[in-house]
């Protein structure tokens, strides 16, 4: 048996460890990108202060020059300050009430100055190397006296330091995804293929090697552990299926050495001259023998069959030209009790199984139906491939069976309805239903309206 | 003919024993397995019946143990292990038949005979390519039936059921025999499905002739032949 033909590996996204893995990951990024874009603005923020305090406080330095020295100082001050600010990209622009320059490192008023919630902005004319670039910047207009005094910073360097580290933050941001992602996928693949193997060799368990064990890694995960509850659960089976076997081997032989010794009486009195009504109560007694032996036979068959001891035999069969076979053995029978046995073989329903419990399935399920179904009645026997499914039906128009008692009607010893013979009706379809099973097939009655249609499904192959 | 008998059952024994030798045979009895194997090393047999579960060795054991030394004697194995696959285990182990316990005498003596003539003389007839029975002709090559030269209209499964009578002429077939060899079923539906398939065999073969050959044999099962 193979675990492919019990379930199919499970579908990527309806796995719980990718499930999980996903999780994870948009765990990992949204906690990633919170610190990222944080940092960020706290930085920008950081870095604005700065300037900003940096403004203030020349302002404030300036506006006491201008208000304890005069302007003349202020001026001076201003121009011996002017090779330092120029190094920390501070402008600042000294003008009196005509509009005229006194002093700063401005050559004019900022044609484009716009005034925004907290202070100017404004475009600096900037050299590097040999090329005019335009540097923003941003200030604060103070008004001393006539005067106006311009004094900002060029906030150009902090705009690409606050670009950089965007940048850095956004590749931050996707190589962590991009990192837990895979991360996460090679989990989920490990977990996935650990937890596939455990599928395959329970189905492999499941479909009778009961020898079989669950694999361990050896690194004592959770794994480990569940592989080794399963296989002490699985210790157990066997060693109960082994009792059972050897019961049922113990059990036969115990049976049929008495009941052959039973025979053998039987057999010995009718050689013998004994009276005519001697003879015939032998004769029905061997008769209830022969019975009693089909009935052991059935029980021991259904045990042998559970065990999956059956596996050992399975080859690739045709269901149709089985089905073909055991119609054509019935058709004789059918016909002396007047009811139309028809074969309807459709593709080619091929499957692996015991040919013998097939033959015998099928042949259970005839009688059965042979049994129920009266005089001028037709049963049909259907053989079909349907998808991946080998199908095989045995529809009749008898009286069928209440819906309600459709299960009923698979266990051991019932009897739907008064059979004529005392025989192994009761077993006919508990046979069936185990065979079914060791073939992981599956097994449904339905109603035909009239009549029952037993349908039995197995998987098929090429 | 000589048969060995392996079997740990004393009334088993006993009473095929005396079935045995009143159908004319002779017989020789080990209830153990150790035994058993000795005896059929040592003598000459032409048939061994041997238990599957014996004492102090396994009856499969014994099959294989001859079969490897190159003993071709047949076999039947007897046991009371009666699944499918058991019979199946059985001949692939060497056996030559196989038959469940509890079984008829009638139905032990019947392939107890089928084997002993397909391993002698009898084995002149699962050679040849046209089987005769009385006016009867059957070719196995052209899959012709003729009676007193009219020739016989049969189905294919027919022809295999009639083929087989006809390889065992003068025999008592029983119908699991029948069950076995023709529709390679090895085990009992509850129907009386070979009487129907056998009636109408008779029909066909020997309704409009004068003389019957297919008999049926009361309690063991059908015998084709021109003694009645």
């Amino acid at each position: 048996m193979n675990a492919a033909r019990q379930s199919d590996a499970t579908p990527l996204l309806r796995s719980s460890a990718t499930r999980l893995a996903a999780l994870y990951t948009v765990i990992m990024l949204i906690g990633v990108s919170t610190l990222l874009v944080s940092v960020y603005y706290a930085n920008q923020e950081a870095l604005r202060r700065e300037s900003e305090l940096m403004v203030l406080a020349e302002s404030q330095a300036m506006r006491d020059e201008f208000l304890f020295n005069g302007i003349d100082k202020l001026t001076h001050m201003l121009q011996q300050r002017a090779d330092d600010w120029g190094r920390i990209g501070a402008v600042y622009l000294l003008m009196d009430s005509n509009g005229k320059r006194l002093a700063g490192n401005l050559s004019g008023w900022p044609v484009d100055a716009k005034a925004s919630s907290d202070g100017l902005e404004f475009t600096l004319e900037a050299r590097e190397g040999d090329q005019e670039v335009d540097h923003p910047a941003r200030g604060h207009v103070l008004r001393l006296g006539n005067y106006r005094l311009l004094i900002g910073t060029d906030v150009s360097e902090r705009r690409r330091m606050l670009q950089q580290m965007r940048r850095a933050t956004l590749w931050g941001i996707g190589l962590t995804t991009l990192l837990t992602a895979l991360a996460a996928w090679l989990y989920s693949r490990r977990i996935a293929a650990r937890v596939s193997s455990v599928v395959a060799a329970c189905a492999n368990i499941m479909s009778g090697d009961l020898s079989r064990r669950l694999p361990a890694s050896g690194s004592h995960d959770e794994f480990d552990s569940l592989a080794s509850t399963v296989n002490t659960m699985l210790e157990r089976l066997e060693h109960q299926a082994s009792v059972l076997r050897t019961t049922f081997g113990s059990a036969a032989h115990d049976l049929r050495t008495p009941l052959q010794r039973i025979r053998i009486r039987l057999e010995t009195g009718l050689q013998s001259d004994s009276p005519p009504a001697v003879r015939a109560a032998l004769a029905e007694a061997l008769a209830d023998i022969e019975r009693v032996q089909r009935t052991l036979a059935t029980l021991l068959q259904i045990a042998h069959a559970e065990s999956g001891a059956g596996d050992q035999h399975l080859q690739r069969l045709d269901l149709a030209a089985l089905a073909q076979e055991l119609v054509e053995l019935y058709v004789p029978v059918a016909r002396e009790r007047s009811i139309a046995l028809t074969l309807e073989a459709t593709g080619e329903p091929a499957m692996r199984g015991n040919r013998q419990l097939l033959a015998q399935l099928v042949v259970n399920l005839l009688e059965n139906t042979l049994k129920y179904v009266p005089a001028g009645g037709h049963v049909a026997v259907r053989a079909l491939r349907r998808g991946d499914r080998a199908v095989l039906e045995v529809a009749d128009d008898g009286p069928g069976i209440p819906a309600e008692r459709h299960a009923e009607a698979l266990l051991p010893f019932r009897r739907l309805s008064d059979s004529a013979d005392g025989s192994s009706g009761g077993l006919g379809l508990s046979l069936v239903s185990a065979v079914v099973r060791m073939h992981q097939g599956s097994l449904g009655l339905h109603d035909n309206a009239p009549g029952l249609r037993v349908c039995c499904e197995f998987p098929a192959v090429d | 003919m000589r048969i060995l008998l392996a079997e740990d059952d004393i009334e088993i024994a006993t009473h095929v024993s005396k079935g045995l030798r009143d159908a004319g045979y002779e017989v020789v009895h080990e209830a153990d397995g150790e035994a058993a194997l000795a005896a059929a090393g040592a003598g000459q047999f032409d048939l061994l019946i041997i238990d599957r579960m014996l004492p102090h060795k396994d009856g499969l054991a014994i099959i294989a143990a001859l079969r490897a030394a190159g003993s071709a004697t047949p076999v039947l194995v007897l046991s009371a292990l009666g699944t499918v696959d058991h019979r199946v285990e059985g001949l692939k182990a060497g056996g030559d038949d196989y038959l469940v316990k509890p079984f008829a005498l009638a139905e032990l003596l019947a392939r107890v005979e089928a084997l002993l003539r397909r391993g002698g003389s009898g084995s002149a007839a699962a050679g040849k390519m046209l089987l005769r029975v009385g006016d009867l002709e059957l070719d196995r090559m052209s899959r012709k039936v003729v009676r007193a030269g009219k020739p016989i209209m049969l189905t294919a499964r027919e022809f295999k059921l009639l083929e087989y009578l006809m390889l065992h002429p003068d025999q008592v077939v029983t119908r699991t025999m029948l069950l076995e060899h023709v529709w390679d079923l090895h085990f009992d539906p509850q129907t009386n499905l070979i009487d129907v398939h056998i009636s109408r065999l008779r029909q066909e073969i020997d309704r409009d002739f004068g003389r019957p050959l297919l008999h049926t044999v009361r309690g063991a099962g059908y015998m084709i032949g021109e003694r009645a």
